[in-house]
Order: structure tokens, then sequence, then C-alpha cells
């Protein structure tokens, strides 16, 4: 009788506090990104006789802007070739959905590291930026509606992206490596998603309406898009 | 702007940063290219009666032009011999399909196999130039090649061994050359080939060649140690081989006569940053092969990027390089290195990968490593001098671009 209510505490307490925690504890203060330099093949394991899942180039398809990918290991195979596991850019149109991530050789690629990281809290229909994982900003959000929801994981920036004024989602957008699950095509393009304004769309932040991208103020967006530069991880919970 | 920031914090960020930056390193694995480089003591290998030849082919030898041959040459199975007259010179005995060169090819059989069968052997990138090596058993599955200098450091003993096991082929650039300091001879380097050597024009090379296949040379090429092939030719034009003699009292070269006594090509002093290495597996010669003693330890120090070791083994202090880079340790049993950047200790690690991130500013810094193993392989200190370019510290500082924003370049669509 007496345990009963000290679980129902601990159960209380995981549930109020875990994904506050949870959240902190998984934006790492610096993240190591590479700058590819040529086109590569993706393997899937670090050596020449991985199987190829499929290629890279070396420029974004949108504004033509160097590739930047997040790091997620390193590997030296035995004739000391140098290998990267990197997170890959989502589908492009027309094709399969590429994986998550795979390896790729270290030749034509340059090291950078980046101390942001950009949290979409689909379930609070905000946003939370952190530097050297510290948050130091939150923006209300427009996140996706139910029928086409925002996909949660673990993306990056691949491009940002400078808007006409006439443009839906002016002034900027920041296209991700997330692809929308429900949305194969949208638009002309394969159904990205991006952190991307207001301008000619409309909406009001802390609502859930959208076709799966994530739409922010005027304010925020131009904010975001002068600081956040491609390969910057995005996380969606 | 990463570093103007780290200057604008407080000191106690500043320490959360690099304990950050450390930590961060330590999960991941560095790109280990091998520059500076030491490894187990090798027993010399053993030549037989093809210790006194300095060419011996299998199907012909052939020259074209002034070569001199300081030593014996053979042939056999097969029997041609041509273009050693005049104006070549040959200052030893031809032997063309005699008794004689049919014992030094079954001996040179027995050389090759012990050499190809040598361990543990550490894995190098086919390209060695710029690398200085102590003395181990260096290979790479399918070929070696080597443009520009290779400096293989006996580190003051000159029983050291240094053995090279290609895959398939061997192939050096013109003007390229190996070079031996701190006691290192020319009697105690093998290269054994898995097919072909082909050495480039006004090359120097040191060491003995055993190759399955063929040896071709091309003009005025110099080779202190001797070229000897299984199955095939050796050609040559306008060259210069001097058999490869050890030093009396040392315990490497095998007591045969006749033929002059070879100088190093090059015995100069390393540059002065180099890359250096310590000698784990201590001294060599017969019986203290790495397994038998217990002494199988290798470290293996450089840089990530790559072209940072090759620089400064290069070129030493005369180039600056940039001052943030990783100093990498590869090798085998390994237990800790301890990284110290101008004599303060800036990271310990206890297993692989054994990296840390290296930031100096503009100026003369040594970073050393401190390796100690699990087995019997006494502990080596393997450094590093270098110059930090000011303008390449300044470049580290931008973080991101003033204006990450691009227009896009056509149509596109996003979800909305």
């Amino acid at each position: 009788m007496t345990a009963a209510p000290a679980w129902a505490l601990v159960l209380v307490a995981c549930a109020l506090f875990a994904p506050a925690a949870a959240a902190g504890s998984a934006i790492a203060p610096e993240q190591e990104l590479v700058v590819l330099l040529g086109g590569h093949e993706v393997r899937s394991r670090p050596d020449v006789g991985g199987a190829a899942t499929g290629s890279i180039g070396p420029r974004r398809p949108i504004t033509h802007a160097r590739t930047v990918l997040p790091v997620l290991d390193r590997r030296v195979d035995d004739d000391a070739r140098g290998w990267l596991r990197v997170r890959l850019p989502g589908r492009t149109l027309g094709r399969r959905s590429p994986p998550r991530s795979g390896w790729i050789r270290s030749n034509e690629t340059r090291r950078a590291t980046t101390r942001w990281h950009i949290v979409v809290d689909v379930g609070a229909r905000g946003i939370r930026v952190y530097r050297s994982g510290r948050l130091i900003r939150r923006f209300a959000a427009i996140v996706g509606k139910p029928s086409t929801p925002t996909p949660r994981g673990r993306y990056f920036v691949e491009e940002n992206v400078r808007l006409d004024a006439t443009h839906a989602g002016a002034p900027f957008a920041l296209a991700t490596s997330a692809r929308s699950r429900v949305l194969q095509e949208f638009a002309g393009g394969p159904g990205q998603i991006a952190l991307h304004g207001l301008q000619n769309i409309g909406g009001r932040p802390g609502t859930a309406i959208s076709h799966g991208c994530v739409r922010l103020r005027t304010a925020d967006v131009t904010w975001l898009a002068a600081r956040i530069a491609p390969g910057i991880p995005v996380t969606i919970v | 702007m990463r570093l103007r920031h780290a200057r604008s914090c407080p000191p106690a960020h500043r320490r959360r940063e690099r304990t950050v930056a450390l930590l961060t390193l330590s999960c991941v694995v560095s790109l280990a290219l091998p520059v500076g480089t030491a490894s187990a003591a090798q027993p010399q290998v053993g030549l037989g009666t093809a210790d006194s030849f300095a060419v011996l082919a299998g199907s012909a030898a052939t020259n074209t032009g002034p070569s001199t041959i300081n030593g014996d040459l053979g042939v056999t199975p097969g029997t041609s011999v041509t273009g050693f007259g005049p104006p070549a010179t040959v200052n030893g005995t031809i032997h063309a399909a005699d008794a004689v060169a049919a014992g030094a090819q079954s001996d040179l059989t027995i050389a090759y196999d012990d050499a190809a069968g040598r361990i543990p052997a550490l894995a190098v990138p086919t390209e060695l130039g710029g690398l200085t090596l102590t003395a181990g058993v260096y290979k790479n599955a399918s070929s070696l090649g080597l443009t520009g200098a290779l400096t293989l450091d006996a580190q003051g003993d000159p029983d050291a061994v240094f053995i090279f096991q290609a895959g398939s082929t061997l192939t050096t650039a013109s003007a390229s050359r190996v070079n031996l300091i701190n006691g290192a001879q020319p009697c105690n380097v093998f290269w054994q080939v898995g097919s072909s050597a082909t050495l480039g024009t006004s090359s120097v090379f040191t060491g003995n060649i055993l190759a399955l296949t063929s040896i071709s040379m091309n003009d005025g090429v110099r080779v202190h140690g001797r070229a000897l092939a299984r199955n095939g030719a050796v050609t040559l034009i306008n060259d210069t081989i001097t058999r490869a003699r050890c030093a009396p009292g040392t315990t490497g070269g095998t007591p045969t006569s006749g033929g002059p006594t070879p100088g190093a090509p090059s015995s100069g002093a390393p540059s002065s940053g180099a890359p250096s290495s310590g000698t784990p597996g201590g001294a060599g010669g017969p019986g203290a092969g790495g397994s038998a003693s217990g002494e199988n330890g290798t470290a293996l120090f450089t840089t990530s990027p790559r072209a940072i070791a090759r620089t400064v083994a290069r070129s030493g202090i005369r180039r600056c390089v940039d001052g943030r880079f990783r100093a990498v340790v590869t090798g085998l049993f390994i237990r800790r290195v301890v990284f110290s950047l101008g004599g303060r200790v800036i990271a310990t690690r206890t297993r692989s990968p054994f990296t840390t991130l290296v930031r100096a500013g503009a100026g003369v810094h040594r970073v050393s490593a401190r390796v100690t193993f699990r087995d019997g392989t006494p502990a080596a200190t393997l450094r590093m001098r270098f110059r930090a370019c000011a303008e390449a510290a300044r470049s580290t500082q931008r973080e991101r671009p003033r204006s990450p924003s691009r227009r896009p370049r056509g149509p596109f669509g996003l979800t909305g």
C-alpha cells in the first residue's frame, strides 16, 4: 500500500522531467561537419568493398552551395584510407529514399565544425536554438497538421535559401534533409521540409496547419537565416 | 570567430570549451595516415649466395648505355645477358645459367618468401614520399610508390632492418630518393615486390629489391642495394647498381667478399621539424624478432590532415603550416599515449583513437606523443616540430560566413 504512491511519484516525476532532460542532454556543444569538394560514392561500410548505396554531389540543387554534411563517425581502413560516416541529404524527386547515413571517403573533403543546433519541438509547436550546447533562443512555429505531419528524426540544414519577396514562405527558407513521409512530391519538389517564413502563406505560430514545413515569423526566420549555415543539425522531436 | 570568441570568454568558460573539445575528439576515430613511424625490430633477411650479386634475373638481363654494376651479375634459368660489354662496366662475375646463378636464384626464393612472411606488418599508404620511418615491416596490399623522398631512420642502431612488402608493384618517380639517417645501412633495407619494380629517371634508390617478376630502371638510376628478380628480366639504361654490404661489426651483413662498399645515399640529419619517432622495437639483429622477444609494439605518429606532417617532414620549420590539426598515433599494442604541446600535456588517451586536437598560434612549436605499450616494447616518445602560420590561424577564426543565405538558381518546391 505504501509502495504504490511512491511508484506513482516516480512515474509522475519521470513524466515531468524526462523530456526536458533528454532534449537537453542530446545537444552536443559542437558538431563536426565535412564540406564536400567533389562528388562521392556512398557505401554501406568503410571499405571500398562495401555496397554502394548512392552518390552525393559537391553542390546542393537549389542554391548550388557546397554540400556540407554532419560527421557521425570516422574510420581508417586496412589500406590507410580515411572514411567518414555522414548524415545524408533526403530523397530527390522521383528517386527512392536514400539511407539516413552512409560512408564516404575522406579525400576531396574539408573539415568544419559548428556549435549551432536547432530543435523543432512538434508537440510544443516551437523551435529551440542552441549554441555550444546552450539554449539561446525559442521561437513559436507552425508545424505540420495531423494529415501531413512534420517528420521526427535527426536531420540537418541542406541549404539556406534567400527567397524573393513574392515567394511563398519568404523571406528565407532553411531547407533541411527531412522529407515528408506523406507528400512524395509537393509544388514540384520532393516534399522537402524547410524552416521558412510566413510571407505569402500565412498562419498563426503555435498551430499545426502546415503541410509539414515549419513556419516562423519573419523576424525569427531572418534571425536564423543570418546565422544558420548548411550542415547545422536539426532535430525534430 | 572561434578563437576570438575564446579569448573574449572568461577563463572558466575557456577551460570548459577545451574539455568539451577533448571529449568530442575522444569519440571519433581520426584519419590516421602514417608519416613518422616506429615498428618492432626484425632480423635481417638472409640472401645466402645471392648476396654476391648486384643484379640477378630470371629470364634476361638487358642493358643500354654505360651502366656500372658493382657486384656479380647473373641470369637463370634464362641465358640472355645483353649490353653489358663496353661502355657498360661489370665489376664482378657474369653468371649466365650456370650453377652459381642457379644457387643464387634458389636462395633468392627463400629470401623472398622470408621477407614476404615477416610480421607484424604496419599498413602504409601507397605513396611513401615524405615519410620518415623507423625500423620495421611496412606493407601495402596493392602497391608502393615513391615521389620525393623517403627517409629511413635507424635511430642509432646500425642493425636496424627495414622491410617493405608491396602486394604488386613498386614504382618510383623521377628524381625520387630513399634517404638513410642515423646509422641505417642499405644492406638492411629489403623491398619484397609481388610483381615488378620500376625505378624512375635519375632516382636514388636504396635497398635490396626482391621482385617476383621483373625490375626495370630508367635512365640514370643509382641503386645502393641489389636488383634481384626471380622470374622476369632486369632492364637497365645507363644506371649504377652497387651491391650493398653491411659495415664490419654489425650483424646485418652476410660474410661474403668482393664488391665495393657503398655509402648511404643521403645520411644527413633529418629536417629540423620532421616528424620523428621512438624505437619501440629496440635493437634488431638475429633473434630479435618481434614475436620471439615479446616486443611487437608499433607506433606511428602523424597528423590529420596528412599534409601537415608531410610538409613538416619535407621542409621542417622553413615552411609554416596551419596551427590547428590533429595529432594522431596509430599502431599495435599501444596502452597509452600522452600528447604534449610545448612540454605541456594536452591530452591522454588510453584507448583508440589515440588522437587529439592541436591548436597553436603563430610560431614554432613542438608536439610530442609519449607512447607506452601493452607488451614488453619499450616506451617511445614521438615528436614533431613545426611552425604555425599566422595566416592559417586567422583563417580558422571564421566559423561561419557573413551571410550563409544564397539565392536559388532555379525553380524549386518546399512542402510549405
